[in-house]
């Protein structure tokens, strides 16, 4: 079969590449002290975020650039990059009303149930619009149990102890390349606090989109589930067309404490490039989770479809005795994108569990690199890993790589490692055909039976929007 | 350590000049092994091949090259001899001892590197350096600078060779160097055995530094044992790099027991279609030793298939390492490769780092890898303990078991046994 039809299966143009045309306030272009001064002064910022923004700074002056992912990228000018964009500020939103027009409508057209359609959906949207939040809904019903959700922006003001505490706690600003130039430019993100005891009553969701050319976005996510506490947090991505990368480098920090379980989920699709590798977004992303108490658990969940270069290992530091950290991940990686992707599960403490179930897609030209740490400390015993990471190549154009490193330094721990690469097979496609079903629909099913462990992990809205993005990659071929 | 300590110490461990030598062949070579190995710097732990091995206890002492030995230890060299074999090469020291070598009657031509090797001239100088360069590993840079009596076995175009060939590579020196070389070239259709075989008789700390290229050729079959075992407070750091040409046949297993560091860069390159590789290998540390094995298997061509397992077993608060790499080629299709880590943990403080690794670039593949740390089942500790077995004498039966499924592959008789004993007394725990 029918490469080509499997080609035309996941050649899809990106659907979703529109700009919307609203006046946004971009600061000029580069990086210094001064910038830094700027964007903490524009969003009114107390001395001692300035400091941690400084420090940042300062630090990543002395770092360089990793050079050590499996990907290819011409060197980024970081002083050709606006660091700040925000939509003019227009007044106070009282309501939904109030939203400008061209922003919503830029909502309607990616399907973000913004209006009645959030009350259907019951998800609170923490609506992420370039670099500012715009919009925060649900708020009160979250209040009403103690939940905190807003932007990090406005939690800085309003609850500056916990953000203070726990901001760079889990990704210190000097942990990596990336994050240090995260810490020190970050705009706004997402603050989350769950208080003890609290089920959280909804999915929390944030929809984040960039929009202003050239203008690297620098989120900051930080959530922190109290003793006993659960919450289960969404996150999508979906950027317009645009022919010069755009860098992003977000941080993502999770706390969980005693018995609190956070459940992070990621559907990724920015502009990928097109099919010669032009363009795209370059998705340098550092996030961790740290399982702080006894029996916390933290699961990570990632479908990964767009970005020219996608760079991000979400992982899990295991601290608490028995506590579980979680992996699951689809990357599917089309015409000349480049993914190396993975986890890290450090276990420190006893009876600490962890599963990575990764699957990986290539197709095109691309290549898709696992990338995963095991780790057992010297204090873990009886800690366990499973860890499973399929791939599958579709041409003979692409690459798929497996890099697990594995370091065990107590003789208690239990762990697993097992790899496969294979294709989808003649003999496959032929036993759908005698049962009628056609090649298109054949090579749709299998992907669907490839990447179902992962799919089942998703919440219910994002298993919808999954299943629908692997088939918007894989449409076209009917016919 | 820094880049200006880490430049000198291969310059350290080199002689000012080269002695000329007969072979202006090889004097070139050697003159611009000396002149690399002058530029290149050791490895630290910031390089990513080093990671987990440190080897700046090596570094404390720039072990100078042994001389010939004064006192020969004839007879405890003469029991390390393996009966089958018909012909042997022995080295003490890093030098050659042509009166306990000898080279039988069965159609290999075996010799040295700067003797012309009687019946296979010019086979030399046509393959050596070309399998493992010098261009960027210091340390077989230093080897080839210092290289002049290296082994060379050649079996000619379809000659099977029914009896093993013994390469026999003794230490009784301490604070010392040697360099160890090793050539194999097998003609199209030819078959062989051979072992390779470093002792220490002596102890004490030195240094081993050895290179070992196989060139198998077309349709030809090369059976190669490898057995290390070295004095626990030695340093033995080797390259073995192997091609193997249309439907080469290539089985090898490394069996590493001894020195303080160890490190052991295997090379396989697929250069022809239909080629079939197997590499197993056992490691069995314990106390403060460190066994690293990076291994490298490089389809480059269809149809080939390689079938790898690879073992640790460390005890005391040894550290084991094991980085292997599986490259599946753009065009090299139907490819079929499995790889297997399979390590056990004896005692707490015992370490291990594993690192299967997978990189294919050809879509009709077939390749599976994996890795498992763990201690001895429970269940069947409890199993043998059912059927009247003490606790220590069934975690050493299952520790043993763990190691014979490697041994048990040797195909030479005597030295399987040999090994099952040394694996034996290896894996009691004291009662």
């Amino acid at each position: 079969m029918s490469n080509t039809a499997l080609q035309n299966l996941i050649d899809q143009p990106y659907k979703h590449g529109f700009v919307t045309d609203i006046e946004s306030e971009t600061t000029p272009k580069g990086l210094s002290e001064e910038t830094i001064r700027l964007i903490s002064r524009k969003k009114n910022e107390p001395e001692w975020l300035l400091e941690f923004r400084l420090t940042a700074y300062r630090h990543w002056l002395t770092m360089a650039e990793p050079k050590w992912p499996n990907v290819t990228y011409p060197k980024i000018d970081f002083q050709d990059i606006s660091y700040y964009s925000a939509p003019k500020p227009k007044k106070k939103l009282a309501s939904m009303d109030d939203v400008d027009p061209e922003l919503r409508r830029t909502f309607e057209k990616l399907g973000v149930p913004l209006h009645e359609q959030k009350v259907l959906a019951g998800v609170a949207v923490d609506v992420i619009f370039d670099s500012v939040s715009v919009t925060t809904t649900y708020k009160k019903k979250l209040a009403e149990v103690g939940v905190i959700f807003c932007s990090i922006s406005e939690a800085v003001h309003d609850h500056p102890d916990l953000v203070r505490r726990y901001l760079g706690s889990v990704v210190p600003t000097s942990d990596n390349f990336y994050a240090a130039l995260n810490s020190a430019v970050f705009t706004d993100g997402s603050f989350c606090y769950i208080p003890k005891g609290v089920h959280c009553p909804m999915e929390l969701s944030t929809y984040f989109r960039i929009n202003t050319q050239d203008s690297g976005q620098f989120e900051r996510t930080l959530i922190v589930a109290e003793e006993g506490s659960h919450v289960s947090y969404l996150e999508g991505c979906t950027a317009p067309q645009f022919d010069t990368n755009q860098l992003h480098a977000a941080v993502v920090e999770l706390v969980a404490l005693d018995n609190a379980e956070i459940k992070y989920s990621t559907v990724q699709n920015w502009y990928a490039g097109d099919e010669n590798g032009r363009g795209g977004i370059y998705n340098f992303v550092t996030k961790r989770g740290l399982c702080k108490g006894v029996a916390s658990k933290i699961s990570w969940t990632q479908v990964e479809t767009g970005s020219a270069i996608t760079w991000k290992y979400p992982s899990c530091v295991l601290l608490g005795d028995d506590s579980v950290g979680e992996f699951y991940s689809v990357a599917l990686t089309n015409h000349m994108q480049q993914a190396d992707t993975g986890t890290k599960m450090i276990h420190v403490g006893r009876n600490t569990r962890s599963r990575i179930i990764s699957k990986g897609i290539s197709a095109g030209k691309s290549n898709n690199s696992y990338r995963g740490l095991v780790k057992i400390g010297p204090k873990a015993d009886r800690a366990r890993n499973f860890s499973q990471c399929d791939s599958m190549l579709i041409g003979d154009a692409c690459g798929a790589h497996t890099f697990p490193y594995i370091q065990v330094q107590n003789n208690g721990a239990t762990v697993e490692h097992e790899a496969s690469t294979s294709k989808i097979g003649e003999d496959q496609l032929f036993y759908f055909a005698q049962r009628g079903i056609g090649p298109e629909e054949a090579v749709s099913m299998i992907i669907n039976g490839f990447v179902k462990e992962v799919f089942t992990q998703l919440p219910m809205e994002f298993a919808v929007e999954a299943t629908k993005l692997l088939g918007l990659k894989l449409e076209g071929s009917v016919g | 350590m820094t880049e200006s300590a880490a430049k000198s110490y291969a310059a350290a461990l080199l002689p000012g000049t080269l002695p000329a030598g007969p072979n202006a062949w090889l004097n070139r070579l050697r003159a611009a092994a000396l002149e690399r190995a002058n530029a290149l710097a050791v490895p630290t732990t910031r390089d990513e091949d080093w990671r987990f091995t440190d080897l700046s206890p090596l570094y404390k002492t720039a072990y100078q090259p042994a001389t010939f030995p004064t006192e020969m230890p004839r007879e405890a060299i003469e029991r390390l001899f393996v009966p089958e074999a018909t012909s042997r090469l022995v080295y003490v020291d890093g030098h050659y001892v042509p009166e306990m070598s000898m080279t039988g009657d069965d159609g290999i031509s075996v010799g040295t590197v700067v003797d012309s090797v009687r019946g296979a001239p010019g086979i030399a100088e046509g393959h050596i350096a070309r399998l493992v360069g010098v261009e960027q590993d210091p340390f077989a840079a230093v080897n080839t600078a210092y290289l002049q009596h290296g082994a060379v076995v050649a079996v000619p175009r379809d000659h099977q060779a029914s009896r093993p060939v013994q390469l026999l590579f003794v230490s009784t020196q301490p604070e010392r160097a040697s360099y160890p070389r090793v050539l194999v070239v097998v003609e199209r259709g030819a078959e062989l055995s051979f072992i390779e075989d470093y002792v220490s008789l002596a102890g004490g700390a030195y240094f081993v530094n050895g290179v070992t290229e196989i060139a198998v050729g077309e349709n030809a079959s090369v059976r190669h044992v490898r057995v290390q075992r070295d004095s626990e407070q030695s340093f033995h750091i080797a390259t073995c790099g192997v091609s193997l040409a249309r439907d080469a046949r290539y089985a090898s297993q490394n069996i590493c027991f001894g020195a303080r560091i160890s490190r052991l860069s295997h090379n396989v390159r697929q250069e022809g279609e239909g080629t079939d590789c197997k590499l197993d290998g056992l490691a069995l540390v314990a106390g403060r030793q460190l066994a690293d094995t990076h291994s490298s298997i490089d389809h480059a061509q269809p149809n080939g298939r390689s079938r790898q397992l690879h073992k640790c077993i460390v005890d005391g608060a040894a550290h084991a390492v094991f980085n292997g790499r599986i490259v599946v080629r753009r065009g090299a299709q139907r490819t079929d490769s499995a790889q297997s880590s399979r390590n056990l943990l004896l005692t707490g403080k015992a370490h291990v780092d594993t690192k299967p690794q997978l990189e294919i670039l050809a879509d009709d593949v077939k390749c599976a890898h994996g890795a498992t740390v763990g201690q001895l089942d429970p269940d069947h500790v409890f199993y043998l303990r059912s059927r009247g077995l003490s606790e220590a004498a069934a975690r050493n039966l299952l520790t043993y078991a763990f190691a014979a499924e490697i041994v048990d592959r040797i195909p030479i008789a005597s030295l399987r046994e040999r090994l099952e004993e040394l694996v034996t007394r290896r894996t009691q725990a004291k009662v």
